[in-house]
């Protein structure tokens, strides 16, 4: 929290800013803004606990604006923690030292759909759905679809390098974004230049991209587009094991087939999700498959898929589980009483590996994590020709608070230990945030010192996001 | 609903990664996570739990909600907040907690029986009576036909006439309550309940028909569930014109018409077909949906004490509502509510014409061939 001093003199400079009605230091908004969508802050909340507050929540209409307030905090030394719309997973938007949030919500512009380059350009706090709803109305799609697509928004997927349950084809954010507009630490405003590609020099919207609000705030992106696909077919198959449908997996992209979306549930994922709506034998494992694009070239790549996993020991569900999941892909994120009973905690540790790990990374980590009582249950996605994701997801129920938020922890520390240890990477798409902050150094190794190193100078006073993504406290 | 089935609701929509919020309007109007529908579970769960206790602010963000449940179309578990909201809003008016702009309404809806302050013996000075001698039926006429709307009141008497029916009104006509149960003074509308279901049910009419959905919810929810008893049936003007839609005329209007859902009417009543089935016969047309119709029809931005109390924010939504319309390529823009119609023809300028649903009629009773507006 800010002495008083500094949060009067950071109130006047910010309301000459955005005007009086544009900020609040009102402890009710604060607590209402205090949270993403962590499990641990969601639990808490639940058990009566509070989280860390802002001292002051801004929500700028403008670049300018952006840049007028961080100036004004790096002059302070006030903590800034940009916030999107508030979806994200690991506590990234957690005021954990009070100060700014910087609430994007104001800037959701749509500033022009070009059909022509096939590109969107936007502001950071239009929330997915808008966006995805309105280019659609144009024709297009942006083949981003995270699960958390109604309430994330667009600075949000960039700042936590996001993928969507169709990225197998269209790709991930990183893939997606051409052009960026960022403010760093200074108030200084950087733009990364649309293009499809460039030789000169490095490529810096790489090193925004995911940089969870500790190196800059993003105000606005330019993202690529795809006319939306002629037709989309469903497709399930049911192997015997994980290993099965792997290899599956791994052959179908072999093939040269990229299908929108791959999801291979284990048995438990597929007894809790599939079970309950197709007739499954207990420990088989449901892939389901989705293809995109034009009829003919659909048809083919659907009818190879389908050879691959039946030579691979697959029994054919037809359209089934696949189609019901993307009708109902949305249901899983939210609460039930189950899960929000007594003092329950569930997660998931989307963990990425090459097919040489990835088998190993999954049965070490389910081993630990199920080694504290947790019911862990996981599904392969995101896949690629070289490896792919798994959702590990767990969920935990102790008779106290106290109890139920060390067991937490512990999962994740053993879950991510067996991560690394088996050569895996400890987060996909979730991003960093506060949960994983602290394991972030052992992750990277020795490139963690390039990135403190490009910290310091992006950000001398550390106002950015402290504590997040391995980077610790604001000086 | 028990208090521990409430906060286990409220638990729900705390947890939630709020997958409602983008269709909310008040979300729309401020652009803050604080007016959202997870934003008030959030600050009712942690008063109900003893987190922390509703403050000033906490209070003003709980009268930041339309009550429109636009939320629970979203809502897989099927968290009633609105309910929930006007419920706490209750509570806080018997505690004396509520925004004092609430004033204004609750005593002139006290001392003159309509929440505009306007005189109680200028309500029916727009009534003309006509001489027709069919099936008697009492108009009530709301509020906001009564005095600020006389185009919807007089043209549903006059199309009522066309079809035959005897129409007579009631000086003793007092607020249907449904501002008051809406922004938690519930006492205070249980005395205007009372009082209406007393004249009603002495009137002559052998039924009652409403043009503003308040009062048909009021009549038909809120009295039922006080247990208040109307003993005459009560019809929307939608659902009479339904039955007539044979008798209504037919002409061309000129333009596409998109239809605007009020919240009372459709999600809180559950009638939307009647509107549209009229508006087709008398247009000869198909409505032209909105992309937010039906279940998923955005609120006007007037409701539950919102333009009282936040003017900016109701005239945002209200103007969003509007571009919707637009972006379809209305020419009219249609409802079958005074207070909606009231929002939405001061947001819609020159290039939209809006009409509620009798207006629209009487146009195609008076016009020739083509409605000239």
């Amino acid at each position: 929290m800010l002495d008083t001093r500094t949060k009067a003199k950071l109130v006047e400079q910010i309301e000459a800013i955005v005007g009086p009605d544009h900020f609040t230091t009102d402890e009710t908004d604060a607590v209402l803004n205090a949270h993403d969508a962590w499990p641990l802050s969601e639990a808490k909340i639940r058990a009566g606990e509070t989280l860390p507050l802002a001292d002051v929540i801004v929500y700028p209409s403008s670049t300018e604006e952006v840049s007028k307030i961080l100036r004004v905090a790096n002059d302070l030394r006030v903590p800034v923690v940009p916030v999107g719309g508030g979806a994200g997973t690991c506590g990234g938007t957690q005021p954990t030292y009070g100060g700014i949030q910087l609430d994007l919500k104001r800037m959701d512009k749509i500033l022009a759909i070009d059909g022509e380059s096939l590109l969107v350009r936007v502001q950071a706090g239009t929330v997915g759905i808008d966006l995805e709803e309105e280019v659609n109305r144009h024709g297009y799609t942006t083949g981003h679809t995270p699960t958390s697509l109604r309430a994330s928004n667009v600075g949000g997927f960039i700042a936590t390098r996001s993928g969507g349950s169709m990225s197998s084809l269209y790709g991930k954010i990183e893939d997606l974004t051409l052009g960026l507009e960022v403010v760093l630490a200074d108030g200084s405003v950087v733009r990364c230049k649309a293009v499809p590609r460039h030789s000169v020099g490095p490529d810096l919207r790489q090193l925004f991209i995911g940089s969870e609000g500790t190196l800059c705030v993003i105000t606005e992106a330019t993202l690529r587009l795809f006319p939306l696909p002629p037709s989309r077919h469903f497709r399930s198959m049911c192997f015997p094991d994980v290993h099965s449908g792997l290899m599956a997996i791994r052959a179908i992209f072999r093939e040269g087939i990229f299908p929108s979306v791959v999801r291979l549930y284990d048995a438990e994922d597929t007894a809790l999700h599939v079970s309950t709506h197709f007739e499954v034998e207990e420990g088989n494992c449901m892939l389901m498959l989705a293809f995109d694009g034009r009829p003919e070239k659909v048809d083919i790549d659907e009818s190879i898929s389908a050879r691959i996993c039946i030579e691979n020991g697959a029994k054919d569900y037809g359209e089934g589980p696949s189609k019901y999941w993307w009708e109902h892909r949305y249901d899983m994120y939210y609460p039930t009483k189950f899960a929000t009973s007594g003092f329950s905690v569930g997660d998931t540790i989307d963990i990425v590996a090459t097919y040489d790990r990835l088998e190993n990374v999954y049965h070490e980590m389910k081993r630990v994590m199920e080694a504290h009582g947790a019911a862990v249950m996981s599904h392969f996605s995101h896949m690629y020709p070289n490896g792919g994701s798994i959702y590990m997801i767990f969920f935990v129920s102790q008779p106290d608070a106290e109890s139920a938020w060390a067991t937490y922890r512990e999962i994740w520390d053993d879950g991510v230990a067996a991560c690394l240890r088996e050569g895996g990477t400890m987060s996909h798409q979730h991003g960093v945030g506060t949960t994983r902050s602290t394991y972030t150094e052992a992750e990277l190794g020795s490139s963690f010192e390039v990135l403190k190193k490009i910290k310091e100078v992006l950000d001398p006073n550390g106002i950015m996001n402290p504590g997040k993504l391995g980077m610790g406290g604001h000086t | 609903m028990e208090d521990s089935e409430a906060i286990e609701q409220l638990r729900l929509c705390a947890g939630c990664p709020k997958m409602c919020r983008h269709m909310c309007p008040t979300f729309l109007a401020w652009r803050s996570d604080s007016p959202t529908p997870h934003g008030r579970a959030l600050l009712m769960y942690q008063d109900a739990k003893g987190t922390r206790a509703l403050d000033e602010r906490a209070i003003e963000v709980l009268y930041q909600c339309l009550e429109c449940s636009q939320c629970l179309t979203w809502c897989l578990p099927q968290v009633d907040i609105a309910t929930m909201v006007e419920n706490e809003r209750m509570r806080l008016v018997n505690e004396g907690r509520y925004p004092r702009g609430l004033d204004k309404i609750s005593s002139a809806i006290k001392t003159n029986h309509n929440p505009f302050a306007e005189p109680h013996g200028k309500r029916n000075k727009w009534f003309v009576p006509t001489k027709t001698q069919g099936k008697k039926i009492l108009y009530f006429t709301g509020c906001t036909a009564a005095y600020h709307e006389n185009g919807i009141a007089r043209s549903t008497v006059s199309i009522l006439s066309h079809l035959g029916y005897k129409v007579s009104v009631t000086p003793d006509e007092w607020c249907c309550g449904s501002p008051l149960f809406r922004t938690g003074f519930r006492n205070l509308g249980i005395e205007q309940a009372r009082h209406n279901a007393d004249t009603l049910n002495k009137s002559e009419g052998e039924q009652i028909v409403v043009t503003c959905p308040g009062c048909f919810r009021a009549f038909t929810k809120d009295y039922p569930q006080l247990g208040i008893e109307l003993k005459k049936p009560v019809l929307h003007i939608s659902q009479l014109l339904e039955k007539h839609l044979d008798a209504l005329r037919a002409v061309d209007f000129g333009g596409p018409i998109t239809y605007h859902d009020p919240c009372h009417l459709g999600r809180h009543s559950g009638i939307y077909d009647p509107p549209r089935k009229v508006i087709e016969r008398v247009s000869g047309t198909k409505v032209v949906e909105m992309a937010r119709s039906r279940e998923n029809a955005m609120c006007c931005g007037n409701g539950a004490g919102m333009r009282t109390l936040f003017t900016d924010q109701a005239s945002t939504i209200g103007d969003a509502r509007v571009s919707q319309a637009r972006e379809v390529g209305a020419k009219f823009l249609v409802t079958s509510c005074p207070f909606c119609k009231n929002m939405l023809a001061s947001r819609a300028g020159k290039m939209l014409i809006v009409l509620d649903l009798p207006e629209m009629v009487l146009a195609a009773f008076d016009s020739t061939s083509k409605v000239k507006m």
